[in-house]
């Protein structure tokens, strides 16, 4: 940054604060949705370990609507079908979905890590500078306000 | 004197309140274009990773519709560069705005200060 934190006043640093409080607040965020998303493709690797040859032929109870259930069997335990974004739909085998789930795990972790909160510690590291040459700017403004209230009531 | 000029002053930062709204607009439109553009290419990257032995299914409605490998791919790589075409057409677009605004800003900063001097003047007339 070319800008020196000490030549801005007040009020500038005051903009300075907000805008970094936005950023801090927007990336925090941003960490959050990514670890939902994250939870949602751990909990669908960890289902397919149902998918297992010891399962094969088992009934089990299919959700038609959130209320109501109709009884199957389990016929297929080799593949299933994987979202893989903006509509398409993959057949993968078990296997291979499983390398997907892991794949995008890895992949929200190296986002996470490696850009956001890298880029949310420089923020806070921003801030927190901000508000130490605010904090000093104040504590000038009250004291040459205090001496010239003292030289106020001096020459009065 | 001074009247006029806060008329004119006053049409001119309406003028330009409207087009920092197209700014934004424009701005959210190309950010939308971003996000589509990564969702392609992760999608592009796991076609990528299949071979003939995988069923590609396309979503259409509610209707899960089987298609050819060869045929998402080329769908999605038509989709990015049709992405990556508008992503540089609102670049150009966001760039002359910015221009313009700039522009506008210095016309706004001129009028303040020719109505700031009729004002003095006036007063110093009363």
């Amino acid at each position: 940054m070319a800008v020196n934190l000490t030549d801005l006043s007040l009020p500038q640093l005051e903009g300075l604060k907000t805008q970094l409080d936005q950023e801090i607040e927007f990336l925090t965020s941003s960490i959050g949705q990514l670890k939902v998303a994250q939870t949602k493709y751990v909990e669908a690797k960890d289902s397919l370990n149902v998918l297992n040859k010891n399962n094969k032929g088992k009934e089990l109870l299919v959700p038609l609507t959130s209320s109501m259930y109709v009884p199957g069997t389990l016929n297929d335990v080799e593949t299933c079908l994987v979202d893989v974004g903006t509509g398409y739909y993959v057949e993968k085998s078990v296997e291979d979905s499983k390398a997907f789930f892991k794949r995008k795990i890895d992949f929200l972790t190296k986002q996470i890590v490696e850009k956001i909160q890298p880029a949310l510690q420089e923020k806070h590291a921003m801030k927190q500078a901000v508000v130490e040459v605010m904090n000093v700017k104040i504590q000038q403004l009250q004291q040459s306000q205090q001496s010239s209230q003292m030289v106020g009531t001096t020459s009065a | 004197m001074a009247e006029a000029i806060q008329k004119k002053l006053q049409a001119e930062v309406e003028k330009y309140t409207l087009m920092q709204k197209d700014v934004s607009k424009s701005m959210a439109a190309r950010q939308k274009l971003e996000t589509q553009l990564t969702d392609n290419n992760i999608v592009k990257e796991e076609l990528g990773l299949l071979n003939s032995t995988n069923t590609v299914y396309k979503l259409i409605g509610p209707v899960l519709v089987k298609q050819d490998l060869d045929e998402a791919k080329a769908t999605v790589s038509k989709r990015l560069e049709y992405i990556n075409g508008e992503i540089q057409r609102y670049e150009a677009i966001l760039k002359d705005m910015e221009k313009k605004s700039e522009q506008h800003r210095e016309l706004l900063s001129s009028l303040q200060q020719e109505y700031q001097k009729a004002q003095g003047l006036a007063v110093g007339k009363v």
